[in-house]
């Protein structure tokens, strides 16, 4: 049987910038080991167009993969293991 | 700039922070565009005059405003004309950072006298503006050969895909199309305006008014909200137009209040488009603490200076001018200092 992994929530709306890659980065250094075995997914809530850039860009480097959608004109990036 | 996110603090700060270097690569694109544009119009006779106006000679005390400015623009979250294109879309913090920018500038204005004294007491040259006059050659001589670097350099990048980025924002534009864009902004100003991008002066003017609602006694009596430091004949006008920081609606009003309009307009239009224009109040106290302070050091380092980025990176660098040399000197260790205040007061979970 089979778990669905456990959801990380990160909202960063209206923060200053970089917070939403600084904020991501240190979350996935805190649960980076339950986000490789697959037991737990990040979810990160932002208003800030770039990070769709940086975070994605950022997170390949480390190992982790990320999924970008778009919700009532936010970004949603998923983080998880490759 | 919303579209494109062309962040000049996220380009001096996160090198530090990230070891990212891909912005930073488009404002050497953008350098060195204005470069070749600028250069082509004096060429042809197109920049009256040349340099521009405001431009002073060189002293230390640019080093010094840079430093503070760097350092502003980092705990802001975005330098003046970032701050108006975030808040156009919406951004709580940087309307903080305006109105942080407001008051430094009008701060300025209570020891402008001391630091006019610093400024001539580090002067590095009486008379020269740019290297080319301090070298007694001709502009080209200098401005053409580093071009071409710049350009052989940039032309490798693009060959190595190093020019560009996936984004998954809607209606992104990928920023070196903003830098060329934006260069041609910057002829487009010199040629109509006989300047190219500026809009400080129009933040102390704006402060100066505020303060005036409260102590127009006070403002009036300053030198510094008296002081026209800018009197030129602009191209297309048959007299000498004047303006300075002060509140009164002259040729500074003139030409900087229509581009603060224009940007804040710009960035509204753009992500009311996209249907993500939002207000977004809820900031972090700590973060909204840091925009503020961030601002007041913005707005007084540019009145230190005297100038903004834009100003001098878009404007002044390209033709070498030595106050914009002098700004860069002060504005990398500044944004060293603001990612180092920021990661370690400002951005906590």
């Amino acid at each position: 049987m089979t778990h669905d992994p456990r959801i990380i929530p990160l909202d960063i709306q209206g923060q200053i910038c970089p917070s939403c890659l600084l904020l991501t980065l240190k979350l996935l250094n805190e649960s980076g080991a339950q986000v490789r075995a697959g037991t737990a997914v990040l979810e990160v809530l932002t208003d800030d167009r770039q990070a769709t850039t940086t975070i994605p860009d950022a997170v390949a480097k480390m190992g982790y993969r990320c999924e970008v959608t778009r919700d009532a004109g936010l970004y949603r990036l998923r983080i998880d293991a490759r | 700039m919303h579209r494109s996110d062309f962040c000049v603090t996220a380009m001096f700060r996160d090198p530090f922070l990230f070891g990212d270097t891909f912005l930073l690569r488009m404002l050497l694109l953008l350098v060195v565009a204005s470069m070749a544009l600028f250069e082509a119009a004096r060429a042809l006779g197109l920049l009256s005059p040349y340099p521009f106006p405001l431009l002073g000679p060189p002293s230390l005390a640019s080093v010094a405003g840079g430093f503070v400015f760097g350092v502003g623009m980092v705990l802001a979250g975005g330098c003046v004309v970032g701050t108006l294109y975030k808040l156009g879309a919406g951004s709580l913090a940087a309307g903080v950072a305006f109105l942080g920018m407001l008051a430094g500038s009008a701060l300025y204005a209570e020891g402008h006298a001391e630091w006019t004294a610093v400024t001539r007491a580090t002067r590095l040259h009486d008379e020269a503006l740019t290297v080319a006059q301090w070298l007694g050659v001709p502009p080209a001589m200098l401005i053409l050969p580093l071009a071409g670097l710049g350009a052989a350099l940039l032309y490798r990048w693009f060959r190595a895909g190093r020019m560009t980025r996936p984004s998954h924002a809607l209606g992104h534009i990928q920023p070196w199309r903003a830098a060329l864009i934006l260069a041609g902004v910057g002829l487009f100003s010199w040629l109509l305006v006989g300047m190219p991008l500026g809009i400080t002066t129009a933040y102390a003017k704006l402060g100066a008014q505020v303060e005036s609602w409260f102590w127009p006694q006070h403002v009036a009596a300053l030198a510094f909200f008296s002081a026209q430091p800018l009197a030129y004949q602009p191209p297309f006008v048959d007299q000498v137009v004047r303006g300075g920081p002060g509140p009164a609606l002259d040729a500074v009003a003139a030409i900087q209040y229509p581009l603060i309009v224009g940007i804040l307009l710009g960035a509204l239009a753009s992500a009311l488009c996209l249907g993500e224009f939002r207000p977004r109040w809820r900031v972090p106290r700590r973060q909204l603490l840091s925009a503020l302070l961030g601002g007041l050091l913005l707005g007084l380092g540019a009145r230190m200076v005297p100038g903004c980025n834009i100003w001098h990176l878009w404007g002044g660098l390209p033709i070498l001018a030595l106050q914009s040399l002098l700004f860069l000197l002060g504005l990398v260790p500044g944004a060293w200092l603001g990612s180092r205040l920021l990661t370690r007061f400002v951005i906590r979970r």
